[in-house]
Parts: C-alpha cells; structure tokens; sequence
C-alpha cells in the first residue's frame, strides 16, 4: 500500500480540460500520462446534467453546431479516454503535496494511501459555486432547503419527483439561468432570481435561449438578503423590508476556482481571490507545475476547457522536451 | 443475558415521520421500563450531558433527555471552543472556582474520553497606551484566580511566542494554559460513556408538563403524550430553562438568548497564529477574539448581543455583527485582512438577568433541581459543575449514591474522531476497509467509511448535522456544494431512510420539504 508509482504526467481532475490534456499528451507518445478524479466519474461538471425526456440542453458545441446535454459530452470523454494509452484512476482523492519533487500522496478506495512522483503535474480542478458567506451579502438563518445548483442536479439524478413550488435563486448568471429552467423543467414554479446588479449577470442570448423553459421572476439590487426560518427556509429579506417567501434556496453560479491544491503546494496563488497566476506557458510558479481550464479563473463551457486542455498538454509537451534532453 | 446488555443503556428518538428507522423510535413508555427513574436530566447540552457522565459512575437509574435531535444542539455547538483557565474571571464565585478547577482536569479528560484537544495558549494583545496600563492589574487578577502561570510579556518576548502580531504591539500577558477543544464531542463523548453505563437517552422529547411535582415520583410528559416517571427531575436545560420552570413553577428567574457571531477562516490562514489572540477586555465587552479551532481554521469572534426569549433570530448572523467581528479581529490582529472567510456562524449563549450560575435545589418542590444561566464559560466548567451537582443533590435532595465498579469513564480507542486520527494514517491494515478511501467529503478528506462508523457510532446520529458535527462532512470550505447529497445518500442507504427524508436537524428540516 505505500508503493511509489512513476508518471511521466500526473492530470488533476477528469473534466472536459483535464482528458483534453491527458489525451493531447498520449496523441504525442507521452506515457505514462494519469489521469485522477475524485469523483466516481469521468466527465467533472459536464457529468452533472443528466438527459432526461423534457430536460433541457444547457451545453453548446460550436464545432458541431449543435445543443447537446452535459451527460452527451462526458460520454464522449470517457469514449476518448478508453481509446488512449491515459492510464485513469477515479475515486482518488490528493492527501499531501510535496511541489518542488512533485510528489503526490493519494488514497483511494483499492490502493489506500500511495505516492505518486511525475515529471509534471497538470491542476485541471475546476471551480465550484461561491458559498453564501463568500458571497458577503447573505446572512440570516442556515435551515435546511438550502441547496447549490451541483445539489439540485445531484438530487434530481438520485430523485425524480422533486419540485419545489417557491423556489429563490441567489445568483443570476448562466448557470443560475440554468437552474431556473432546470428546476421548471422537473414540474416545479419559475423562480424568483435575487442578486445585487440591477441587471441579470447573463447575457440577452442566454436569457432568451433559457426563457423556453422557464421565465425567472429577476430582483436586482439587493445588497444584503437575510434567510429566515429555524428548520426549513421559509423566507428571504431584502435589505429594503421586501419578503419573498420561498421554500428552496437555490445558491447559483458566481464561481471560485478550486485551487486548493496550488494553495497546499504553495504554487503562487492570491488567498482571497483563489486565483493562480500562470505564465503564457501555462506554467505556475514551481516548474512542472501547470493548470488548465476552469481552475484559470476566466469560466467558460466544456468545449473552450477541453481546447484549453489540448494547449496545456503542447506546453507540457515542449517542457519535457527541455528538461529531458540536459538529462541524457 | 449478559452483563454488558444489563448496563449498556437504551437510545430512543421521539420521531415523527420516517426520517429515523422504527427500531430507534420512541413509541411506548414501556420501552423504558416499568421503575421510575432515580434522576431524569432534562437537557443535553454538555452541562446535562457532563453531569449523565459523571452521574452514571453510581448504581442509579438516569435519563437524559433532550428536545432536540442529537445531543449538544443548543448553546453547546455555538461557541468559541475555549477551554478557560479562569484567569479573568471575578475571583471568588461559584464560577471561577468550578471554571478553575475544571480547567486542571480537562487535559486528561480529554485524553479518557477521546475528545481532541490541544492546549495552545493564548496571549492577551495590548496594542494601545491605555490598554497597556491594564496589563498589570489583569496580571494581578489571574494569580488571584490561582492561575499562577501567567507572565506579563514585552513586545520582543511576545514577537517571539506570536510572529505575527501586529508590528505596532505594546506588551501583553500569556496565559499558557487556555485551550481549545472539540466542542462537539464533549457532550458526545460524555453521553456516549454515560449510555454505555446503563445511562437512557431520549432525544427529540420536549417535556410540556410536570404532573405532580410535589409527590416522590414525579411524572412528566413529553409533548407527543407519552410520560416518564422520576424522583429527582434536574432541569439542565439552557435556554429551554425558563420554559420547564414554568412547568413546575419554579423560583422566578429571567432569561434570554446572548448571541455570539463567530466568522470562520479557511485553513489555510491557521499558521497565521500560534495560541488564542485575546484583546484587552474593557467595561462593556471582552471584545472579538482570534482563535485557532481545533478543526484547523482560524475563528473570529463573538459578538455580544441580547434578544428575547425565544427569538428566531438567536441564531442568525447578520452583516452589522459579522462587520463587526471581521473589524475588532483585524484591529487586534490586521493580517486577517485579505484571509478568506468560509463560513459564519451565530450561538446563543444563556443570560440570565439574576446572575451566572443560578443553581435551586428543591426548587418549590421536593427532588427538583434548577440550573440556570450556565453562560460561555459552561463548556469549560461542566465536569467540575456536574460533580458539584452531584454533591448537592446528595445533601439536598437525598440522593444515595452506591459506587459502580463496572462503571467505565472513558471512551474506547477507536472513538477518536476520524478527522483526529486519520484511518487512511493508521498503519493497522487489517482495519482498512475500501469506504475509507471514499471520500464523500473532498474539502476536509472524510470518507464515506467514516459516515458509516459515525451512524452505527452508540448514539446512532440520524441527522445530516449531527453527522456534521461527528465527521466534519459539510464543514469544510465548499459548505456542502460538493458533498451535501452525497453524504444524504450515505446516511439514506445505510439506515433504509427514503433520501427526501432525511433531515438536517429533525422532524421539519427534510432535504426536500415540498
């Protein structure tokens, strides 16, 4: 149980950048390239949106024109994962860090605790929504109904028949929109959106493409809400003395990167903005190191990650290149 | 049968709704047994929880009975998770001296019951002329609370103990023996031994009404109907106090909910700080502390705000507190400026209007004890206070006490939380189960392993926060975006609970209310 692999490359997360790298990486005839996850799953967020009958396509492929689910896209990661050399290993979570020998300690369910050294490490760990105390303008009461837009998807994977009948967005951006017409499609009522901008933080496009399935009710300009009720949400307060009743609390969108794991290997990052700073190469500020996708801070879809990915992998490429040839 | 069956006591939830399995349904009071109870405690809060431990050393009958879901709900999970040495305490009351001696017996208390702890200190920050001054006579107060090993500091010493103090600092004290601990398990680990010495739990029973509080055998009764019956009824129930006074008429007494806003810092802010960061207190306040949890982040707070009885808001936050808090910490300690905030948290401390510690032996009636107004400084004092209690319950109401032999007063090994001691460390590979490489929670790297020890753990935790509150699910920096559901999924699957019914604090707080 406390072998010590040797990668060429290790890749961080298994989203639409992390298999763009990995793949990219064993189309040049680099191996061993792993891949870990988390998650039992290939696919990171993409993975969430299930296809159901009625449900609604939130992902846009440019390149093939067309509107697919996020389940579509993870299919056709792990299809390209299964055709490449990437060695995956999923339910595997990072413990420790050792950056300047680029050393990972893992634990995973079938290997316990193990090491990994690899001669680079690529971060493609994504972002996850804001809590409401990162948001600073939510206070109030913590009851349960409280839910991110990753549980609601988490729980209509798991549960069919929910629906709330007064649900309040916090948030207003793509992914709040998102929710919207998610939480309408599954039979439940439009939404009162909440957040502080007096415009929605969406684009027109978006919120057009959005309205058919569902038509949010938007409040802008709220500058501290307070959540009532002591075991359920019953209510949300504006800071103006309006009352929106609501029995769900959707926290949507306003993302954070997870860089986490640049943070524990002390690799350049700004503690209260979460944010790494990377070089043109991609490279952050121990060599090896690199980062891809969402996890840069500027969030886009799967298909600009996965893109991302593929300049990541050529970067990561030329890198061993360099280092490689002092060595012999 | 056996003996351990004879003494391990039972653990019974008054819940309506399938939001626990039947097994653990309180639904008949013969489950209970036909005798009357020698000693019933109503709350359990580390006070009651504390004194149900202490108490369960002795051949009697007890039940602890709690209003609430899991123990320590109330004012005991709201806190700043000091353990006080007492050194500012208004020398000579009940409070200094149970605070004082507790605070000696807590190191190995600690260790016995498996409760982690870690005793880092704590230096008072004088940063200004006037709060210089102080300095000598809070030095003086200490050594009059016998707290004799506090040393008045200069800027360099204090440097040296604190890196990071602010560059501008004037002096201060270090108080070497305050400490912080798990404030979760305390009441946990004090309930768990109390039931594995015959100690009955009944939770989620809110007691409405006391029968006959003037006969030897009281009976109360819970608010679904069912009724137990005792001799002695001690009434440890914090801020639920006033309400089951009012249903023996008790002695009057006032109280109200004193909320403590509390913000909490990502971990990796806790090197920041060695020990505890404490401001010169002044008339009005004792002022926002820095604290290290023991959990590994950095905590800042409280505030000090009074509200009625019975509030909604006692355990809100709001932005005038938590404001607040971010600028008394950043006063006292400016390099929490830029650190990220991950959470926020409000307590509600019990006040009372009569003073702290308001102890009532046959309080109008034979065999009722009254314990009021045990404020912030209860979770520190609750093993001396419960021993207190013993002792005047004895020579008050008549109590006989027989020693237990058999009794055990400490937790096994692998009681220590999960989060504490690592299963994925321990070298013992024949305890490695593949679920303790499952991690359910990703931010503060609990396994799914670890859930499931937590449910089938004595108390049988049903709920999502008492599972919280035992693992650290849900607590790390995402607060639940990534393991909310999961950790649902874990409690409905493993407990044959339908995954909407599943609750966050009970009855009423379903995952899925519609």
């Amino acid at each position: 149980m406390n072998s010590i692999e040797k990668a060429k490359v290790l890749v961080i997360g298994a989203g639409p950048a992390g298999v763009g790298v990995a793949t990219g990486l064993a189309r040049r005839g680099i191996n061993p390239v792993i891949l870990i996850d988390r998650s039992e799953r290939v696919g990171g967020v993409p993975s969430l949106y299930k296809r159901k009958p009625g449900g609604v396509p939130t992902f846009v492929l440019w390149t093939q024109g067309r509107l697919v689910s996020g389940e579509q896209i993870a299919t056709h990661l792990t299809r390209e994962l299964r055709d490449s050399k990437v060695e995956m290993c999923l339910e595997t979570q990072v413990i420790e860090i050792s950056a300047d020998e680029r050393k990972l300690t893992l634990v995973n369910p079938s290997h316990g605790r193990f090491q990994v050294s690899a001669d680079a490490v690529v971060l493609a760990c994504g972002a996850r929504e804001r809590t409401p105390v990162e948001r600073g303008w939510i206070f109030g009461s913590r009851p349960s109904g409280l839910l991110f837009t990753k549980n609601l998807l988490d729980l209509i994977d798991l549960y069919e028949d929910h629906a709330a009948s007064r649900p309040v967005i916090f948030g207003s951006d793509l992914i709040a929109y998102a929710a919207a017409a998610k939480l309408k499609s599954i039979g439940g009522s439009d939404a009162v959106m909440v957040d502080r901008s007096s415009m929605p933080d969406c684009s027109l496009p978006a919120r057009l493409y959005f309205r058919r399935w569902a038509k949010p009710q938007y409040q802008g300009g709220a500058q501290a809400v307070t959540v009532a009720g002591t075991r359920s949400v019953s209510a949300v307060a504006l800071a103006n003395g309006t009352k929106i009743l609501g029995d769900m609390l959707m926290v949507c969108g306003d993302l954070v990167p997870n860089t986490e794991l640049a943070l524990m290997g002390n690799l350049g990052v700004d503690m209260a903005s979460r944010r790494v700073a990377v070089g043109s190469d991609y490279q952050l500020s121990k060599s090896g190191w690199f980062a891809a996708g969402n996890i840069l801070g500027s969030y886009h879809g799967a298909e600009w990650c996965y893109f991302n990915g593929r300049r990541v992998a050529r970067q990561v490429a030329q890198y061993l290149c360099r280092t490689d040839t002092p060595a012999k | 049968m056996d003996q351990t069956s004879s003494w391990q006591g039972n653990i019974l939830y008054d819940w309506p709704g399938e939001g626990c399995e039947s097994s653990l349904k309180f639904l008949d009071s013969a489950q209970l047994g036909p005798q009357p109870y020698d000693v019933v405690i109503v709350g359990a809060g580390v006070v009651g929880c504390a004194l149900a431990y202490r108490i369960s050393q002795f051949k009697l009958r007890v039940l602890l009975v709690d209003k609430n879901f899991d123990v320590g709900e109330g004012s005991s999970k709201g806190n700043s998770a000091i353990i006080h040495t007492g050194f500012d305490a208004t020398p000579g009351g009940l409070e200094s001296e149970l605070v004082t001696q507790a605070s000696r017996q807590w190191p190995i208390l600690a260790e016995k019951l498996k409760i982690p702890y870690d005793p880092c200190g704590a230096v008072l920050l004088a940063i200004d002329d006037e709060q210089e001054a102080q300095l000598p006579k809070i030095h003086k107060k200490a050594l009059a609370n016998g707290v004799d090993d506090v040393r008045l500091l200069t800027p360099p010493e204090l440097k040296e103990i604190e890196p990071n103090a602010p560059p501008d600092v004037r002096g201060g004290i270090v108080v070497p023996r305050e400490s912080i601990i798990d404030p979760f398990t305390a009441s946990i680990a004090f309930a768990e031994v109390a039931l594995a010495n015959g100690v009955d739990l009944l939770l989620g029973a809110s007691i409405v009404a006391v029968e006959n509080p003037d006969a030897a055998v009281k009976t109360l009764m819970a608010s679904s109907g069912k009724r137990v019956t005792t001799r002695i009824l001690v009434n440890a129930a914090g801020l639920g106090s006033r309400a089951l006074a009012d249903t023996y008429a008790g002695q009057p007494f006032d109280i109200n909910p004193r909320r403590g806003q509390f913000l909490i810092f990502d971990k990796f802010s806790r090197p920041l700080v060695r020990g505890i960061l404490l401001p010169v207190p002044t008339p009005q306040t004792k002022g926002v502390l820095v604290i290290p949890s023991i959990f590994g982040n950095l905590i800042a707070g409280p505030t000090a705000e009074d509200l009625p009885l019975d509030s909604p808001d006692a355990t809100c936050t709001t932005k005038g507190g938590l404001e607040a808090v971010f600028d008394g910490a950043a006063r006292l300690f400016p390099r929490l400026k830029g650190q990220l905030v991950i959470g926020a948290y409000a307590g509600a401390r019990c006040n009372c209007s009569q003073g702290s510690y308001l102890i009532r032996y046959n309080d109008h009636h034979p065999g009722i004890l009254s314990v009021i107004g045990i404020r912030s400084t209860g979770l520190t004092s609750s093993p001396a206070l419960a021993d207190y209690l013993i002792r005047g319950l004895v020579d008050n109401c008549g109590l006989k006490l027989q020693e237990k032999p058999e009794a055990k007063d400490c937790r096994p090994e692998h009681r220590w939380p999960g989060w504490w001691r690592r299963p994925f460390e321990n070298g013992d590979l024949s305890k490695w189960r593949p679920d303790y490489g499952r991690f359910t929670c990703t931010c503060e790297n609990v396994s799914r392993g670890e859930v499931i020890d937590a449910l089938e753990s004595p108390l049988k935790p049903r709920t999502l926060d008492a599972v919280k509150r035992r693992t650290r699910a849900l607590m790390g920096r995402c607060q639940g975006f990534g393991c909310l559901v999961t950790l649902a999924e874990v409690i409905s699957s493993h407990c044959g609970i339908p995954l909407e019914r599943v609750t966050k604090n009970g009855p009423g707080s379903e995952l899925l209310t519609s």
